[in-house]
C-alpha cells in the first residue's frame, strides 16, 4: 500500500516537472527536398542539415521549452510533387514554416504554395533572382546567385584572366542565369565568352561538345553543371586529350564525395563553396566544428556545403520562430516572417541577413583548388589558404 | 468488337447512380473537406487531370491513339502563361488563347501524320513532344528558355454584379472553376458523341475501309477531333500554369502530362463519355491518399500496372465493363 | 574538331546499332512494339552495375548473367504480348507503354534515381594520334556492334533457322502456309532480342549513366534506327545507327548541345511521315 502511493507520489512528481515541456505543444515545421530522382544525393545532404539544426535547437531546450518537431516530405525532383507535398506540408500539417528545396525549379513552385498559404519559406539552396522579384514576402532564401557570379567574375578578371573563355551550363533556371551573370560581368572588363553553350542535365556524351572546345582551344572552362555533368565531362575531357589550364565547376565540385568519384583525374579542378568543413567564416571556427562533429555522429558522414545550406535555412527559421515566441506573440505566419526580415545571425556558411526581398546580403562563396588530394581556398586573398595553380600542368 | 450501345437492363441504376452520386459529392466537396485544405487540392488536381483525360478520350473516339499530349498541354500552358505576363492579359483571356495555340500546334501534326495510323501514329506523336519542348527550351527571347516563368498570375477575378470571388486566392473558388470546366468539357464530349461527327468518328475507328465506303469523311472528322481534342488540352495546360504560377518546360512537356490521359482514359473506358474522368477521379486520389504514402518512390508503378492489366484483360475500361454486365 | 565529331558519331551510332537489334528482330518477326525495350536495356544495366558493386564481378562476367535475366524477361514478355488481341501493333504500344512506366518507377524504387556509372578505368584508355583521341571503349563499341551485326546476318542468312525467321518477317501468313511455327518464331525472336538487349545494357551502364527515366530515349533511338533500316533488315541497321549518331554529332557541333534531343524526335518523325518501311527497306508488293 505505501508502495503504491509512493509510486504514485514519484509519478506525479515527475509530471509536474516534465509535464509542461512534454505536453507543451511541439512547434511543427517542414522540409521538402529531392530525397529520390535526379537530384537525391543534393537534397539528402540539405536535409541532414535541417536534421542537425533541429537537434541542435532540441538539445538545447527547444524554443522556449517548445519541441521542435519536423516533419518531412521528398519531391522526387519534380516540380508537380513538390507542390502537392508544400499543400499537404501548409494545408494538412500546418507547419509554422517550411525550409529545404534544391533546385530552382522545385524552390520556385514551393515558393507560389507557401505565398498562397502565408507560411514562410526559407529555401536552402536557389539562385534564379527572379524567384526574389515577384514580391512574394514569405519567400527566403540563404543563398543567391551574387553570391556564385562576384567571387569567380573577380577570380577570372584578376587572376586567371582568359583569353578563350568557354562557360557550359545545364538546362536549369539556376544555371542558365549563372552563365548569362557571369558573362555579362566579364564582358565589359575585356574577357568575352567565346563559347556559351547550354547541355540537359543528363547528357551522356559530350564529345562533339569537348571537340568544339578544342577547336577553339578553350583555355578556362567554366562548366555549371551538377555532379554527374562534371564525372562525365572531365572524364571525356581527358579521354579527347584536351587540356584546359582551368576547369571550374561552381557547383559539385567542392565535395569530398567528387573527390572520391574522380580520385586523381580531380587534381588541379576549381570549384567554389560557401562553406567547408574547414573553411569557415572567421569568427565561427567553433560552431562549425560542433556543427561537423553532430553531423559526424548523426549520419556517420562529412557534412557538405550543401548540409549547411540546409543547416543554415533551418537555423534561420527556427531564429525567426524563437524571436517571435520571445515576444510573447503567437507562431502565425506574418510574425514569423516578419522576424525573419528582421533577422541577424552570425552563421559558420554567412553572417545572414536578408534584404527586402529575401535574398540574403552578404552570402559570397571562396574560390577552391585541388592540390594534392585536398582542397585549398585560393581566392579572395583574404581567405586563401594557398595559392592556385595555373595553368594546370600536364 | 466495342461499340457504345447502352443495353436495357446492363445495371442502368448503377451507370445512373454512381455518376451522380460522384457530382453531388464533388459539388459538396469544400464543404466536406473544409479541415482539410490538403484533400480540395489532390482533388483540384484530379479533375484538371480529367479534363485532360476526357480531351484525350474525344481524339480516342476516332480510333487516334496519342502518346504526346503533353506537347499541347505545354503549348497551351505557356502561351496562356506569357501572354499573362506581357502583356498582361487577364487569364479570363489568355486561357482560351492557351487552348487556341494547342489546336494551332495540332494543326501541324495533322497535317504531319495525316497519313499514319495506330502504332505509327502514337509513334509520332510520342516524339513530336520534344520539337515544342526543345524549341521553348532554346528560345529564350521569347518563352525565357530554361529560366522558365515565374510568379504567373494566378485564375483570375470573377465579378457578378456587385459579387467579386478573386478565384486564384481561394482553394475553394479554384476547385469550383475547375470543376465547372470539367463539366462544361463533359458536355462537349457528350455533344460529340451523339452528333454526326461522333457517329461517324466511332464508324471510322470500328471498320475504316466501310466506313470511307459508305462515304464518311473520315480524314476530315479525325482532324476536326484532333483540334477539339488539342484545344480542350491546351485550354487544361493553361489553367494548370495559373494554379500552379510557375513552370519550366521540363514540367509541362513532361511524359506525365502524356501517359496521364492515356492510362486513365483507358483504364476508365476510351469507349465511354465519362469513363477518363471516373478514373482520373477515383486513381489520383488513390494514388496520393493511399500509395504515394505507403511507396514514396516509385508509386507511379501503379500506374503502369493498371495500364498493362487494363489493356490485357480489360480493353474497354473498368467503367466501360460495369455498364454492359449483365 | 570534324573528325572527332565523325569518331564520336560512329562510336555512340554503333551503340545505337546495339540497341536497336534486339528490338528490330522482336517487332519484326513478331509485329510487336515494345515501348519499354529502352527500360529492358536500361534494367539489364542495372543487373551488371550491381553485380558490380555489390559483388565485384568485372564487366565482362556481368554480361552473360544480364542475357540469362533478359531472357527469363522476355520469355514473360512473349506471353504478355501473345495475350493481347487485334490490333496488335496499337494494343502492343499501350501496354508496353505501361510496362515502361512500371519498369521505370520499379527501378526508381529499387536502385534510386542516382546516375549509377560502372567505371571500367581500361576502357577510358585510348590511343591519340595526330590529335585525334580514339578510346578503347569506342574502339570496342564498333567492334561488338560490327561483330553482333554479322553474326545475325550470318544467323539469318546461312541457317535454317534463320531463313525460317526471315520468312516470318516477310510474310507471317505466307511463312504459316509454309508450315513454319509461326508463334515458335515469336519465341525464338524474343530469345535472341534478349540476348541483344542482355549485351547492350552493360555497355550502357559502363559507356553512359544508368539512370531510371534514360529508357524512353533509348526506346526512341531503338525505333528510329528499325525503322531507318526498314523492317527485318540487319545490316541496315548499323547504318542506320551510325547516321544517327553522326546527326547527333553534327547538330551539337552546328547548333550547339542544347539541340541534341531534337535531331532522333525530327528524324523519327521524318521516317513515319515520308518513309515508314524504312529509307533501306524495299517496298512491300
Amino acid at each position: 500500500m505505501l508502495a503504491w502511493r509512493a509510486t504514485m507520489l514519484c509519478c506525479l512528481i515527475v509530471l509536474i516537472l516534465v509535464g509542461p515541456s512534454v505536453f507543451a505543444a511541439s512547434i511543427k515545421i517542414g522540409d521538402i527536398h529531392p530525397l529520390t530522382g535526379r537530384l537525391a544525393t543534393h537534397g539528402l545532404e540539405s536535409h541532414q542539415g535541417v536534421i542537425a539544426a533541429v537537434a541542435e535547437v532540441n538539445e538545447a531546450g527547444g524554443l522556449l521549452g517548445r519541441q521542435v518537431e519536423l516533419v518531412s516530405r521528398d519531391d522526387q525532383s519534380l516540380p508537380d510533387v513538390a507542390i502537392s507535398r508544400a499543400e499537404e506540408l501548409c494545408a494538412k500539417e500546418k507547419v509554422v514554416g517550411l525550409t529545404g528545396g534544391y533546385e530552382d525549379s522545385l524552390v520556385g513552385a514551393v515558393s507560389e504554395v507557401a505565398r498562397k498559404y502565408q507560411v514562410p519559406f526559407v529555401a536552402s539552396a536557389s539562385l534564379q533572382k527572379e524567384l526574389a522579384r515577384h514580391g512574394n514576402p514569405y519567400f527566403f532564401r540563404v543563398a543567391g546567385l551574387q553570391g556564385f557570379v562576384e567571387p569567380l567574375c573577380d577570380f577570372l578578371s584578376e587572376r586567371l584572366r582568359p583569353q578563350r573563355l568557354a562557360i557550359l551550363h545545364a538546362g536549369t533556371p539556376g544555371a542558365t542565369e549563372f552563365a548569362a551573370d557571369l558573362e555579362r560581368c566579364l564582358q565589359p572588363r575585356g574577357f568575352p565568352v567565346r563559347l556559351a553553350e547550354k547541355f540537359r542535365p543528363g547528357t551522356p556524351d559530350f564529345v562533339p561538345l569537348i571537340a568544339k572546345l578544342a577547336a577553339l582551344p578553350a583555355d578556362v572552362i567554366v562548366s555549371g553543371g551538377f555532379f554527374a555533368d562534371h564525372i562525365l565531362l572531365v572524364r571525356q575531357i581527358k579521354e579527347q586529350h584536351l587540356r584546359p589550364k582551368a576547369y571550374i565547376g561552381p557547383w559539385g565540385v567542392a565535395y569530398e564525395t567528387f573527390l572520391k568519384e574522380m580520385g586523381e583525374d580531380a587534381e588541379y579542378l576549381y570549384g567554389t563553396a560557401a562553406w567547408m568543413p574547414g573553411i569557415t567564416l572567421p569568427g565561427t571556427e567553433a560552431a562549425s566544428r560542433a556543427f561537423v562533429e553532430r553531423c559526424r555522429r548523426l549520419f556517420k558522414r562529412e557534412p557538405s556545403s550543401t548540409t549547411m545550406h540546409g543547416y543554415t535555412a533551418a537555423r534561420a527559421l527556427l531564429a525567426a520562430i524563437e524571436a517571435v515566441l520571445r515576444r510573447g506573440q503567437p507562431p502565425t505566419g506574418a510574425n514569423v516572417r516578419q522576424a525573419l526580415a528582421g533577422l541577424d545571425l552570425l552563421l559558420p556558411m554567412e553572417r545572414l541577413s536578408f534584404d527586402e526581398r529575401g535574398d540574403p546580403r552578404s552570402y559570397r562563396h571562396v574560390v577552391l583548388q585541388v592540390q594534392g588530394g585536398r582542397f585549398v581556398v585560393v581566392y579572395p586573398p583574404e581567405r586563401a589558404t594557398g595559392s592556385a595553380v595555373y595553368p594546370a600542368p600536364p | 468488337m466495342e461499340r457504345d450501345v447502352p443495353r436495357k437492363g446492363a445495371l442502368p441504376g448503377l451507370e445512373r447512380g454512381i455518376p451522380i452520386t460522384l457530382l453531388l459529392g464533388l459539388v459538396f466537396l469544400p464543404f466536406l473537406a473544409r479541415s482539410s485544405g490538403y484533400v480540395l487540392q489532390v482533388f483540384t488536381h484530379a479533375l484538371l487531370l480529367a479534363s485532360l483525360a476526357l480531351a484525350w478520350n474525344i481524339l480516342g473516339t476516332g480510333g487516334l491513339i496519342s502518346l504526346g499530349h503533353a506537347a499541347f498541354f505545354g503549348v497551351g500552358a505557356y502561351a496562356s502563361g506569357l501572354l499573362s505576363l506581357k502583356p498582361a492579359l487577364s487569364p479570363w483571356l489568355t486561357i482560351p488563347v492557351g487552348g487556341l495555340f494547342g489546336a494551332g500546334l495540332a494543326v501541324i501534326v495533322g497535317v504531319l501524320c495525316r497519313r499514319l495510323r495506330g502504332a505509327y501514329f502514337a509513334l509520332a506523336t510520342l516524339a513530336f513532344v520534344e520539337i515544342p519542348r526543345v524549341v521553348t527550351d532554346n528560345w529564350d527571347g521569347l518563352t525565357r528558355g530554361s529560366l522558365g516563368l515565374v510568379g504567373l498570375p494566378g485564375l483570375p477575378v470573377l465579378i457578378i454584379g456587385p459579387w467579386r470571388v478573386e478565384i486564384g486566392s481561394s482553394a475553394a473558388a479554384s476547385y469550383y472553376l475547375v470543376l465547372s470546366y470539367t463539366l462544361v468539357v463533359v458536355f462537349l464530349g457528350a455533344l460529340l458523341w451523339r452528333s454526326n461527327l461522333g457517329l461517324a468518328l466511332q464508324a471510322a475507328r470500328e471498320e475504316e475501309t466501310a466506313a470511307r465506303a459508305v462515304g464518311v469523311h473520315v480524314d476530315r472528322y479525325r482532324f476536326l477531333s484532333l483540334l477539339l481534342s488539342a484545344f480542350l488540352t491546351g485550354t487544361s495546360g493553361a489553367i494548370y500554369v495559373h494554379l500552379t504560377r510557375y513552370t519550366v518546360p521540363g514540367l509541362v512537356y513532361s511524359l506525365h502530362f502524356s501517359a496521364v490521359p492515356v492510362i486513365f482514359a483507358m483504364c476508365g473506358g476510351r469507349f465511354t463519355i465519362l469513363g477518363p474522368a471516373l478514373a482520373a477521379l477515383v486513381l489520383y486520389p488513390v494514388d496520393q491518399f493511399l500509395f504515394h504514402p505507403l511507396l514514396p518512390a516509385g508509386h507511379e508503378f501503379l500506374y503502369g500496372l493498371v495500364l498493362v492489366l487494363v489493356v490485357l484483360f480489360m480493353p474497354g475500361g473498368l467503367w466501360g465493363a460495369l455498364r454492359r454486365s449483365p | 574538331m570534324w573528325v572527332t565529331a565523325l569518331v564520336s558519331g560512329i562510336a555512340l551510332g554503333s551503340f545505337y546499332s546495339l540497341i536497336a537489334m534486339g528490338f528490330a528482330l522482336i517487332f519484326g518477326v513478331t509485329h510487336a512494339f515494345n515501348l519499354a525495350h529502352g527500360e529492358l536495356v536500361v534494367l539489364a544495366g542495372y543487373v551488371a552495375y550491381w553485380l558490380w558493386k555489390g559483388w565485384g564481378l568485372s564487366l565482362v562476367f556481368t554480361f552473360p548473367v544480364a542475357v540469362a535475366v533478359l531472357l527469363c524477361l522476355c520469355l514473360i514478355l512473349q506471353r504478355l504480348f501473345a495475350l493481347l488481341r487485334e490490333p496488335l501493333e496499337l494494343n502492343s504500344i499501350v501496354m508496353s507503354f505501361g510496362l515502361a512506366i512500371l519498369l521505370q518507377n520499379g527501378m526508381l524504387f529499387a536502385f534510386s534515381g542516382d546516375y549509377r556509372l560502372i567505371r571500367t578505368p581500361a576502357l577510358t584508355e585510348g590511343v591519340y594520334v595526330n590529335g585525334l583521341s580514339l578510346t578503347y571503349s569506342q574502339i570496342a563499341l564498333v567492334a561488338l556492334s560490327l561483330v553482333a551485326i554479322g553474326l545475325l546476318h550470318l544467323l539469318m542468312h546461312h541457317t535454317y533457322l534463320g531463313k525460317a525467321l526471315r520468312a516470318t518477317i516477310q510474310d507471317r501468313e505466307g511463312a504459316a502456309l509454309a508450315g513454319i511455327n509461326v508463334r515458335g518464331m515469336g519465341l525464338v525472336a524474343f530469345g535472341f532480342g534478349a540476348v541483344c538487349i542482355g549485351l547492350a545494357g552493360p555497355l550502357y551502364g559502363s559507356v553512359h549513366y544508368l539512370y531510371p527515366a534514360a529508357g524512353l530515349q533509348a526506346t526512341l533511338i531503338a525505333i528510329t534506327v528499325t525503322i531507318f533500316a526498314g523492317v527485318g533488315r540487319i545490316r541496315g541497321l548499323i547504318v542506320g545507327g551510325w547516321l544517327l549518331g553522326l546527326a547527333e554529332s553534327a547538330a551539337v557541333i552546328l547548333l550547339g548541345s542544347s539541340w541534341r534531343e531534337l535531331v532522333s524526335a525530327v528524324i523519327l518523325i521524318g521516317l513515319l511521315v515520308f518513309r515508314p518501311r524504312g529509307i533501306l527497306g524495299r517496298e512491300e508488293g
